[in-house]
């Protein structure tokens, strides 16, 4: 019987309320592997987000009704509330997708000539569209795609599987983050914060570029086996220091954490360092060449991750003014932005797929919002797309999906859905139920409520689960 | 299994114990239940055996119809009146829920049926969750000091209440601490630093009986008290400096509430008024008869009404101000009366007896609340008046024509003319767009358009900006085209320099293009752009600098109302809480599970009737800070015996409700909360008293036990619990170790350095604000943690490590968390390293280069104690230099916990 059993046994049986929170701390090691919920085959999961909002009618949803309309001002948008009414009564023209639709693959899956290499991967995909999310603004609908929530301090999604499912490597954390190298997210630290659960389960930022860790190398002039006895002082220290006490696990476990510091100190440089890898795989991933690089070496990384055991790694794509936020020049941006992705992505799912790791991994693709159709700002010769928190499109890989499935669908002109509009906390739960753990179960009881990260829960979108 | 069937057996005992207790005071007023004599009949042949008043197995006894209703220990209320078939008693009788009764039998048919039949007739309880858990909303009772028979154990009435159920549970409380264990426990908890080895032998050399008391006057009086006991209440208020969101920019001057608050402390400000300045500030009423003002310090304290994280970004205002009533409603409630109101925004609350339109009722105390700009508040205090004013000036200087300013202005220049000369060579054969007849209407003086056309050009587009309407987008669109035409006529002409409009370019389209950081090319090279955002980076640096030493703070006001303004608008209930859907209008008023009804409030006007708006703010305030209010006292000396004793008597301290914990000393709690307000509200002397008693001088290690199975998480209080130091607390003491802590106190915040890895992060691409700045002085970086900068998006790595992030919802209990990441952070962190060699600098300097005396020392330093020979032998044969004995020792579990 382990903790969690307790927890969430104590929870259903609405036996002992209120004290989980005050137990799970203390616990020996919180990493430990837990067993899923129910069964499921993904084990890892590559979380790859797109941040300022993707335009979708570019890339994935294919609206003829755009090219039919360009230049004109589009009809009212119907139910919508918020900005978005305001934005589509206002003056404004349809902008028409500059790229050429296509067909993809057995599934026959829409997609522009935006991103060619991930269109032959296009029949291991699964799409959803039409997902609406709470905030037409970027720092909301940030915080509600990665937390659930759009206020900060809410759990991140990495925080709750690591939290459900512990981490399978010892020698690394369980969640890892890696950042765009040209600047911090909106929302910073909080996207891949714990919020509420214990801080254990709050992802390590592993930066872009040479050091990975914050304070993971030693001071200069720092020998490994001059720390190492100095760690063997402490030790001693601590341990008598321990002997000496009753209740000990929480010092007992502070004497494993300094351990663990030090074997990161050695694992982690071994795992960030790509000379390991053949020229071939590299230019897989596109580290041959300057705009895929960097995106590139996030994505190989986020490979020798999961290889190695770690549950959750979630990449961020696009930093300050180089976002994905095409208010203007879209013409220009746009084709940038998803060549610097194209091949990394591609790269990653049939690198994954070759290494027997896609059925394992599940890879999400995501963004905050989606964009919509027209421009609002008439004065530009350059135009754009403003934010639509109607139209997130969103795809999956891997770890049990359907492949070359869809579900959703949007309206003529990409707007919101066409049919009942997808809450995000339904994309949360279908996660969470990939990953092998129910929504129900894995709570957290924060502020006198049961904190989830659906919160009031969400439907489990079966249609593009295998 | 048998763990868990211990474990909820306790926590039931526990509860149903209460339940038991409290609804039987409430049954007095309640109705007796009908109980036809075939049916009493029934219950005392088959159970009256083992469930009589006097045997009572389990709690349970069948001598009254309200008895039975009561339940027992395991499974609470036995019959839902009207519901037999929800009852467990039912389900017991039939064999549905073990174990069957009578015991492992089930009763005859006929006879169930009969008891059913009773059930089904009994009225259904209309309230019945209010029964539920009546306890947090009823008032204290006036519990006495229990008697207990060791009384040579109790120091104060707290230790009677504690021994008594440690006597009853026949634990033996651990013997009082040593004096060192002692001076160090209260130092930590009192004032957030360990003692001085001065502080130290003084404590040791006092062998008076009055030792220790003269120590805990001589803290509570000590200004670091109120840095160490603000910082919990700036957990509470969730105190940040940056709006969280969208740029995270800063919300104004928050540190003026934070200083307020440390002050607030060392005054011992009562804590009625303490409430009542915070929610009440600038809400008073006319003193006189003419154009009176509120005293603008009252605006200081409101800042606990400002604090949340802020979406700047949202266009519609009407979402923006739901979300701010609804902030700052769930947070008045958990932290002034421990009720999770947040869940009746949009439902009624599933557990407690708050209906939603309690909620709205509550939120419409806030409803003239203005929540905007920050209103110019000067310094109290003249001497750090006059330091403002000299800092001011100064910046204003640097920024006027500083050496930054001059170098800036000229490369501005060079890139404007740079900027001017691009756009007019790219201009060539280009479509004439409404951008161009913008660029063209600046221009001075004009060439093409009369002055008439530029103004009523303007006005339009002010309207349009303004409005977003469809009718004002139209009239802009109309009036550009036709000027539109005119400006492609007269470009058509042959001696007219279309290029020329580019002239009207300025500053502000140098700054955009400067700081654009799109992909395309750019007019500026790297360098030019690199250069300049150095530039006014340092310029930057100075404004906000000048804008933090400005007299504007974080706080609200009272909007005006007619005639002054627009009106009010009235409160509704707002249908799952969204803003677009009211529903039925509300009055102010108080919780309906406080008061007993859904009356409006009756609101303290204006006597003079100059400020009819005024007072909503404050008549909440004052039902809150009240006598009459059961929760408020208990509420708040439960969070202080949180903060003392490392867990609260109910330990979900902002959660009294049904689905928080249930507390483990209730009369205890309502003694301490009775004279809490007996004693004025005041603050200290409820330390005094809770520092003062045996139960708080007990040692953490029990001579005999090493777990106690009866009580496994020590809730009656037989040791005292040992625990991590919190962030600020840990960097804070090893700042004193080094002698490096720098306590000067108040005024803006400061920016210890960010480790060397995550410097880049100290810069925002988007909107070019610094993230994280340079402090003026360098020993600004080691002044107490409660001076750092609070911003949302980037907590101090090594903070956030030890669960210190900056707080966006209120935080009643941080975590303790252990981690590799703090590991690392105190074994390779710049901080650890930095102050353990200023350490050894120091003690060298103090003892000279004998190690037994440096080791010696550096033990007294860190651990207020000697070595023991054994950790002397092992110190010396260490190979390290003395800064890294100093670094193991700051890293050492001796150093971290406080015990």
């Amino acid at each position: 019987m382990t903790r969690r059993d307790l927890l969430s046994k104590s929870y259903l049986g609405l036996g002992s309320l209120a004290f989980a929170d005050l137990l799970c701390a203390e616990d020996g090691n919180p990493l430990a592997a837990r067993k899923q919920h129910l069964p499921a085959k993904a084990k890892s999961c590559i979380f790859l987000f797109m941040e300022g909002g993707v335009s979708q009618m570019d890339l994935f949803d294919y609206k003829p009704m755009l090219l039919k309309y360009a230049g004109q001002q589009m009809p009212k948008a119907e139910r919508t509330v918020g900005e978005l009414a305001t934005f589509s009564a206002a003056p404004n023209r349809v902008i028409p997708p500059y790229w050429k639709f296509a067909q993809h693959g057995q599934s026959g899956r829409w997609m522009s000539s935006l991103l060619p290499n991930l269109a032959t991967c296009s029949d291991d995909l699964a799409f959803i569209h039409g997902i609406k999310v709470d905030n037409n603004n970027h720092g909301p609908a940030v915080y509600h795609t990665l937390t659930g929530s759009q206020f900060p301090g809410s759990a991140s999604i990495g925080a709750w599987m690591t939290y459900g499912l512990g981490s399978e490597n010892r020698d690394l954390p369980g969640f890892i983050v890696m950042g765009d190298r040209r600047g911090a997210t909106i929302g910073g630290a909080s996207v891949w914060g714990n919020g509420y659960l214990p801080a254990a389960y709050q992802g390590t930022l592993f930066r872009n570029g040479s050091t990975p860790i914050v304070d993971l190398t030693p001071r200069p002039g720092m020998t490994e086996s001059a720390q190492r006895s100095e760690l063997d002082l402490l030790n001693w220290f601590n341990t008598r220091h321990a002997a000496e006490r009753t209740n000990t696990s929480e010092l007992d476990a502070r004497i494993a954490a300094y351990e663990l510091a030090f074997r990161m100190q050695t694992k982690a440089p071994e795992l960030v360092d790509l000379a390991q890898e053949s020229e071939a795989t590299k230019q897989l991933y596109g580290l041959d060449d300057a705009v895929t690089e960097g995106f590139g070496s996030q994505c190989l990384l986020a490979r020798r991750m999961v290889e190695r055991g770690v549950r959750f790694v979630k990449l961020l794509h696009g930093a300050g003014g180089d976002r994905w936020d095409d208010h203007g020049s879209i013409k220009e941006r746009l084709p940038v932005h998803c060549q610097e992705i194209d091949k990394p992505i591609a790269g990653l799912l049939k690198d994954l797929k070759a290494r027997g790791l896609l059925d394992s991994t599940l890879v999400v693709w995501a963004s905050e919002m989606g964009r919509t159709p027209f421009d609002n700002n008439l004065v530009t010769d350059k135009p754009g797309r403003d934010h639509n928190q109607y139209g997130l499109a969103m795809w999956m890989a891997g770890g049990g999906i359907k492949p070359g499935s869809t579900f959703g669908e949007t309206d003529d002109f990409s707007v919101r859905a066409a049919g009942d509009e997808i809450p995000l906390r339904d994309v949360h739960a279908t996660l969470l139920r990939l990953m092998g753990l129910d929504q129900n179960r894995l709570t957290y009881l924060h502020a006198g409520r049961y904190k989830k990260l659906t919160d009031i829960g969400g439907r489990i979108i079966k249609e593009i689960i295998a | 299994m048998t763990q868990i069937t211990q474990m909820n057996h306790t926590d039931t005992t526990m509860r149903s114990f209460f339940l038991v207790s409290l609804c039987l005071s409430a049954s007095v007023t309640a109705a007796p239940l009908d109980f036809p004599p075939t049916v009493a009949a029934i219950f005392a042949t088959n159970c009256s055996e083992c469930h009589s008043e006097k045997v009572k197995t389990s709690g349970f006894s069948v001598v009254s119809a309200d008895a039975i209703r009561l339940g027992g220990n395991k499974h609470g209320q036995a019959i839902v009146p009207g519901h037999p078939e929800q009852s467990p008693l039912v389900k017991m009788l039939k064999g549905e829920l073990a174990p069957g009764m009578p015991m492992g039998r089930t009763l005859a048919k006929a006879d169930i049926a009969k008891i059913e039949a009773w059930i089904l007739s009994l009225p259904v309880e209309q309230a019945a969750k209010k029964t539920d858990w009546r306890w947090p909303f009823e008032m204290p009772s006036k519990s006495v000091p229990p008697a207990v028979r060791n009384t040579s154990w109790v120091q104060n009435p707290i230790d009677a209440f504690v021994l008594r159920k440690l006597e009853q549970a026949e634990i033996v409380p651990t013997p009082i601490a040593t004096k060192r264990t002692l001076a160090r426990r209260l130092h930590f908890d009192l004032v957030g630093l360990p003692p001085s080895t001065e502080e130290l032998n003084a404590f040791l050399a006092d062998t008076s009986l009055e030792a220790y008391e003269k120590m805990v006057d001589r803290l509570l009086t000590d200004t670091r008290y109120g840095e160490r006991w603000g910082r919990h209440w700036l957990d509470l208020a969730r105190y940040g400096e940056t709006s969280g969101l969208e740029g995270d920019g800063a919300i104004g001057n928050a540190w003026r509430y934070r200083d307020w608050v440390i002050d607030a402390f060392n005054r011992n400000l009562p804590y009625d008024t303490f409430i009542i300045k915070q929610l009440g500030g600038g809400d008073e009423h006319s003193m006189t008869r003419n154009n009176y003002q509120p005293d603008p310090q009252g605006f200081v304290p409101t800042g606990f009404l400002r604090m949340a994280p802020w979406d700047r970004s949202n266009l519609v205002a009407a979402d923006v101000r739901q979300n701010y009533l609804s902030e700052v409603t769930t947070a008045t409630s958990s932290v002034f009366l421990g009720l999770t109101m947040g869940c009746a925004r949009c439902h009624d609350h599933k557990y407690d007896p708050i209906p939603t339109k309690d909620y709205y009722r509550l939120q419409a105390f806030f409803q003239a609340t203005e929540a905007t700009g920050g209103p110019d508040v000067p310094y109290k205090d003249a001497v750090f008046a006059a330091k403002a004013k000299a800092k001011i000036s100064e910046l204003q200087k640097q920024l006027n024509e500083g050496p930054e300013k001059k170098e800036l202005d000229a490369f501005e220049k060079e890139l404007l003319a740079k900027l001017i000369a691009a756009r007019k060579e790219r201009s060539q054969n280009k479509e004439i767009l409404v951008a161009d007849l913008r660029l063209e209407l600046r221009l001075k003086p004009q060439r093409i358009f009369t002055e008439a056309e530029r103004q009523l050009h303007a006005d339009v587009v002010e309207d349009a900006n303004r409005t977003q309407d469809p009718p004002e987008q139209k009239a802009l669109e109309a009036n550009e085209s036709v000027l539109l035409v005119k400006l492609k006529k007269a470009y058509a002409l042959p001696d007219s320099d279309p290029a020329k409009r580019f002239e009207s370019l300025d500053l502000e389209d140098v700054l955009s293009e400067a700081t654009a950081k799109y992909s395309g090319k750019s007019v500026f090279s790297k360098e030019e752009k690199a250069r300049f955002g150095e530039l006014s980076a340092k310029l930057d640096v100075y404004r906000l600098r000048m804008g933090r030493w400005n007299t504007s703070v974080l706080g609200v006001q009272v909007a005006p109302g007619p005639p002054s303004g627009p009106d009010i608008a009235p409160a509704h209930i707002l249908i799952r809480g969204d803003y677009r859907q009211p529903g039925e209008a509300v009055e102010p008023g108080f919780p309906s599970s406080i008061t007993g009804n859904s009356k409006p409030a009756e609101i303290i006007t204006d006597r003079y009737r100059q400020y009819p708006t005024r007072g909503l703010r404050l008549t909440l305030a004052k039902w809150i800070a009240n006598k009459e209010n059961p929760l408020t006292a208990r509420v708040w000396v439960n969070r202080m015996w949180q903060y003392h004793f490392g867990q609260g008597i109910v330990r979900t301290t902002s959660d009294f409700g049904k689905n928080g914990d249930r507390p483990s000393h209730p009369e205890l709690l309502d003694y301490l909360a009775n004279r809490f307000m007996d004693e004025g509200w005041d603050i200290k002397r409820m330390h005094k008293l809770m520092v003062m008693s045996a139960t708080y001088q007990q040692a953490a290690d029990h001579p005999v036990l090493r777990e106690n199975p009866k009580d496994p998480a020590n809730r009656l209080l037989w040791k005292f619990n040992r625990r991590r130091l919190e962030a600020e607390v840990l960097r804070d003491s090893m700042l004193q170790a080094s002698g490096r802590l720098n306590l000067e106190m108040g005024g803006p915040s400061v920016f210890p350095p960010l480790p060397a890895d995550l410097a880049d992060f100290a810069r925002y691409g988007r909107n070019g604000g610094l993230m994280w700045e340079p402090n003026e002085k360098d020993e600004d970086a080691r002044r107490r943690s409660v001076y750092i900068f609070q911003r949302r998006s980037l907590p101090l790595p090594m903070m956030a490590n030890f669960d210190a992030i900056v707080f966006s919802e209120s935080c009643d209990r941080r975590s303790t968390t252990t981690t590799p990441l703090q590991a690392l952070a105190m074994m390779n962190g710049y901080l650890s390293n930095e102050e353990s060699a200023v350490l050894a600098n120091r003690i060298i300097k103090e003892t000279g280069a004998n190690i037994s005396s440096q080791i010696r020392r550096a033990f007294e330093i860190t651990l207020n104690r000697e070595p023991r020979e054994e950790e002397m032998v092992r110190f010396t044969q260490f190979a390290g230099k003395l800064d890294a004995v100093c670094r193991v020792l700051m890293n050492s579990n001796e150093f971290l916990y406080m015990e």
